[in-house]
This record gives structure tokens, C-alpha cells and sequence, in this order.
């Protein structure tokens, strides 16, 4: 349905010369998709914890020896949990890190462009700063104040987060259900228009798993608004049953096939 | 007039699909010569189609299917220019030392925010003893009360090493933070490398008072030069950033910063593979004994030599150094 208030988006001016408007990703987004990859690098680490240590653990002792080499690795791997992960994955994974396919949300330029090596950069060597004081606490608040929720990194990198929904199209070319009876009264009224459409087909997809006063009613209210042609008599004949109601309206958001 | 939606929708949907089809596979591998075009073509129909329901049907899921759909389109088709191992190259032998030198003013300032660092830490030390309590890390200043350097044990078998590793990832969070606190006015940078030198200039005058002054030079000779260096110029690319947030020109900020921070990050970029080297340094040569000193400071300082070298000098006899595309006007040239 369209929404009471605009939701915020990005707005991208393709060369073909269309405008996309794509819906931001709201701080929930963010943070359970950061939630995931921090999760994944946890469980790295453990991982990787028991292979040195088994390593470090040895009978003879030859890695003792080698104690600074596994400080330079851990602190390779510290580097490599803060910044190389998020960007590798977002510069070769289309703008998206395991954590954010998982959450259906994208990294891209302001103008809807895909991310390059130097955005991801800048917005993944933020993350030190957007983290302080403790967990993230200044990226939230930058989250809450931006009208598009982008944290400091992105401020900085010119990137956005997007969302992708997942729609059923399958809703409008769903075949009419029994042979409705109110063909011929349907068929001398105009088409319908596309809010009504949508109205209809979101009450089609619903009804079954409405209560049943409720699913007579709205119905009803559905029929009295888009099938203002109808005579008493056939009113009465449509709101027969629900099946009968929702039959009506199915035929009525498909006229024109 | 339009078509009703349910028609439109179920006249146009193959083309949809197919384009989604298609979409899925480029994600995951590599398409053919033929289906590119297919994508090219189709990615032009669903525009159209977007077209059309932004006019007739606008604010149905139709519309917003089709605008995600042309989203996802548009993205796999201007992808950013895939960064290869020649630009890789062009990066290191031109791009940096070039942006470097053009921002030489930042680094300058950075450098001399640290130095003001180092000489306060020091004369505090020097001057006043008991100002050593106050900078220097409890940890350090027990080792130093034994007479013993603190590194000594970074090679050893014993636990207390935790300290050297400490100073060891340290140098990577500094080096992070300096350029990534710029976002904070410039605020951040400024205290990191204050700070910074601050801490360094105490320890050191703390050692030398102790006699210690020798080993001290020891442990810090042979990666100090570079080490510093890179924390110097990471600063100078967070002090851009702060500068861009405080004087944008007469761009918006959100853009001033963008544009700055492209090339600040630069800097920073280009720094990561020295600070790798000099990592493996700091690990293996500068603590414990097994090289004299004086192999440390020679090491240290033709290092240093070597890296400002490549800085001042890589790229600038170049043809390359004609191609400025970065425009001259901006913040950097009205810092003067």
C-alpha cells in the first residue's frame, strides 16, 4: 500500500533516463546484519584459537620459539577482523558482506552506484571511530540523527545502505477463482484503478486468514467501493458468502483480461 | 490510457524474470557474450516498464518491484572499473607519493603536532621527575625501576610480554584512529598525535634518566624512523578530513568531505603495506639482542631515508605526473 509517509530512499537519475528510488536500510537492518558478521568473525577467531593454540601446545616446543611471529599474526588478524573482511567482501561481493545478504541490504554509492575499493575503504577504517565509546554507540546516535541512517563512515565514504523487499508478484496474474457469479454486472463497469487494484489484491491475499465477521465486513466495504454499478439485488447475491464476495473482486481487479 | 495493473503486470512479467534470471547468474559467475546483451536489452524494457508504472501505477508493489528490480539492474551494469594489479602498480609508483606531496602542508602540521608532543613529554620528564608517575605507563615504569627494558621479554618464554604486544597492536590502532578521528573536527587526530608524542618523549626522557638511554635507543632505532612516519602521515590524513568538516569551501560539507576523504584515504591506503614491513621489523629485530645496536640505528634510519625517498621523489619525473585529476582548487589550496 502506499505508505502515510514517505520513507526515506535514495533517489538515482539513470542514464536511461528513469528515476530509481531505492529504500534506505533503518538501523534495525544495520544492526542485526552486523550482528550476523560479527557472529561469523567469532567464530572465526574460536576457530582459529584452538588451531594455535594446538599448534603453540606442541610436545617439542618448536613454537615457543616462535612466539613473536604469532603476535605479528594475531596482530595481522586483529587487522584483518577490523577492515579487511568488511571490505573484501564489500568490494567483491557487490556491496554486500555474508551478514548483509543475509539481511537482504546493500552498500552503495549515494547515487545508486555499486561501491568501489576507496568507498569501502573510508567507511570500514571509520568503523574504529563509529564504535567508540563501546558498542558502536556513536554510529547509532549518527544513525538516529541522519534522515538517510548513515553512520559517520559513510558520511565520510559517501556511501548508503539499501534494502532489497522481497514482492510477490504473483498476486496480480493469480488465474479468477470459480466462475464468479457476477460476471455480466462486472463487465459493463470501467476498469478499475491501480490504488483499488492494489486494495483488492491485498484483501484477496488475506482473507483466508481473516476471522470470519471481520473477512464478511471488509469485504463488503471492498464491494461497495469498486463495484458502485451494481444493483440491489445483484449486492445482495455478491455478499452472499465470502467466497462469492472475493470471487466478485477477483473478476473486478482483472476485468481488462 | 494504461492498461489495468493486473494486465501490465502479467503481459510484462516474463521480461522481468528473465531479467532476474539473469541478475542471479551475473552475481554468481560469469555470463556469456550473448547474454550480456540479452541483460542490456532487457535492463532497457524493464526501465521503460519502470517508466510507465512511475506514471500509471505509482506507489503499488508493481512499481516498487520494477524499481528494485532496474536498482539491481543498473547496479550490475555500471560497476566500478574493477581495480587490477596495474592500477594496483600506478597506485604505489605514482598515485600516493603524488597525493602525498600535494598534501604536504597536512603531513607538515601532523609532524609538528607530534614533535610538540615528543619535546612536552620530555621536558616534563626531565624537568620534573615525579611528572613521570603521571605519563609514563605503570607497566614501563616498573621495568625501568629494575634497570631493565621492558622489551626485553618479547622474545623470551616468560608471559609478561603483554606489554610489547600491546605496543605492537597499538601501533595499528594509532595509526587507524589518527586518520579515522579526523571525522571529529580534526579533533581526534590532534589528540592522537599530541598524545602520542607525549608518551614517547616521556618514556624516553625516563629511560635516559635512568641510564637507560642506550637500550632505549636500541629497541626503537630500527623501526622508529618509518613507524613514526606513517603515524605522522595517517594524521595528516585525518587532520584533511577535520579540515574539510571545518572549512568546506563552497561545497556542502557532506560533500567536502566526500571529496577529501578520497584522498585521504589514500594516504592511508598507500601506508598499509609499509606498516606491514616495519611490523615484521618491530617483531623479529628491534627487541632483544641479537643484532648490535648500531645495525639497528643503521637499519633504522636507511629505512627512513629510503621510504621518504620513494615518497618526495617516485612518479615525479613521470609521464603520469602531467595527469593531475584531482581539481587544485580545492580545500588544500586555501590552507595557505
Amino acid at each position: 500500500m502506499t505508505p502515510s509517509a514517505p520513507a526515506p530512499h535514495v533517489d538515482v537519475a539513470t542514464p536511461e533516463r528513469v528515476a530509481l528510488s531505492l529504500p534506505v536500510a533503518g538501523i534495525g537492518y544495520r544492526c542485526l546484519a552486523w550482528a550476523v558478521d560479527a557472529s561469523l568473525l567469532f567464530f572465526f577467531w574460536v576457530a582459529l584459537y584452538f588451531v594455535v593454540t594446538l599448534l603453540v601446545s606442541d610436545v617439542l616446543g618448536a613454537f615457543q620459539a616462535l612466539s613473536g611471529l604469532v603476535q605479528t599474526l594475531l596482530a595481522v588478524g586483529l587487522f584483518a577482523t577490523q577492515w579487511l573482511y568488511w571490505t573484501l567482501a564489500e568490494v567483491f561481493f557487490h556491496g554486500q558482506t555474508p551478514g548483509k545478504r543475509a539481511l537482504r541490504i546493500r552498500v552503495v554509492r549515494e547515487d545508486g552506484s555499486p561501491v568501489g575499493f576507496f568507498e569501502s575503504a573510508v567507511r570500514n577504517l571509520c568503523r574504529a571511530v563509529d564504535f567508540l565509546p563501546v558498542m558502536y554507540a556513536t554510529g547509532c546516535i549518527t544513525m538516529l540523527l541522519d534522515a538517510r541512517h548513515r553512520r559517520l563512515g559513510d558520511l565520510l565514504a559517501g556511501t548508503v545502505l539499501v534494502r532489497e523487499e522481497a514482492i510477490d508478484l504473483d498476486k496480480y496474474t493469480q488465474g479468477p477463482g470459480p466462475a464468479g457469479p457476477a460476471r455480466e454486472p462486472a463487465s459493463v463497469q470501467r476498469p478499475l484503478g491501480a490504488e483499488d487494484v492494489e486494495l483488492v489484491l491485498a484483501f484477496l491475499a488475506r482473507a483466508p486468514g481473516l476471522e470470519k465477521d471481520v473477512r464478511q465486513r471488509l469485504g463488503a466495504r471492498l464491494v461497495d467501493r469498486v463495484g458502485a454499478a451494481l444493483t440491489e439485488e445483484e449486492r445482495a447475491r455478491v455478499l452472499e458468502s465470502p467466497e462469492a464476495t472475493e470471487a466478485f473482486l477477483r473478476h473486478r481487479a482483472q476485468a481488462a483480461h | 490510457m494504461a492498461s489495468p495493473l493486473p494486465a501490465f503486470v502479467s503481459r510484462r512479467r516474463p521480461d522481468w524474470d528473465a531479467l532476474q534470471a539473469l541478475l542471479t547468474r551475473q552475481r554468481s559467475g560469469r555470463l556469456r557474450l550473448e547474454e550480456l546483451r540479452r541483460l542490456d536489452t532487457l535492463y532497457r524494457r524493464a526501465a521503460s516498464d519502470l517508466a510507465q508504472a512511475q506514471t500509471f501505477y505509482p506507489g503499488t508493489d508493481a512499481h516498487r518491484f520494477l524499481n528494485q528490480l532496474c536498482g539491481q539492474a543498473y547496479g550490475a551494469i555500471y560497476q566500478p572499473p574493477r581495480e587490477r594489479w596495474a592500477s594496483t602498480r600506478d597506485f604505489f609508483r605514482r598515485d600516493f607519493p603524488a597525493t602525498l606531496r600535494r598534501e604536504a602542508r597536512f603531513v607538515g602540521v601532523s609532524a609538528g603536532l607530534l614533535v610538540l608532543g615528543l619535546v612536552l613529554g620530555a621536558l616534563v620528564v626531565l624537568l620534573e621527575p615525579r611528572g613521570a608517575e603521571l605519563l609514563v605507563p605503570e607497566g614501563v615504569r616498573r621495568y625501568v625501576a629494575q634497570g631493565r627494558m621492558w622489551t626485553d621479554d618479547l622474545l623470551s618464554v616468560a608471559p609478561p610480554n603483554a606489554v610489547a604486544s600491546g605496543i605492537a597492536t597499538n601501533n595499528l590502532t594509532v595509526t587507524l584512529f589518527a586518520f579515522a578521528s579526523g571525522i571529529l573536527l580534526g579533533v581526534g587526530p590532534v589528540f592522537t598525535l599530541v598524545n602520542n608524542g607525549v608518551l614517547i618523549g616521556a618514556v624516553g626522557a625516563l629511560c635516559f634518566r635512568e641510564g637507560m638511554a642506550v637500550g632505549f635507543l636500541d629497541f626503537i632505532a630500527a623501526h622508529g624512523p618509518v613507524e613514526l612516519s606513517i603515524i605522522v602521515i595517517s594524521g595528516g590524513a585525518g587532520l584533511m578530513v577535520g579540515q574539510a568538516l571545518i572549512d568546506p569551501g563552497e561545497l556542502p560539507r557532506t560533500q567536502a568531505l566526500q571529496m577529501r576523504g578520497r584522498e585521504a584515504v589514500k594516504l592511508v591506503v598507500g601506508c598499509a603495506p609499509f606498516l606491514a614491513g616495519i611490523g615484521v621489523v618491530e617483531g623479529f629485530i628491534s627487541p632483544g639482542d641479537f643484532f648490535p645496536t648500531w645495525a639497528k640505528v643503521g637499519l633504522g634510519l636507511s629505512l627512513g631515508a629510503l621510504f621518504w625517498l620513494y615518497l618526495l621523489r617516485a612518479g615525479r619525473t613521470d609521464v603520469g605526473a602531467a595527469r593531475v585529476d584531482v581539481p587544485d582548487d580545492s580545500a588544500s589550496s586555501r590552507l595557505r
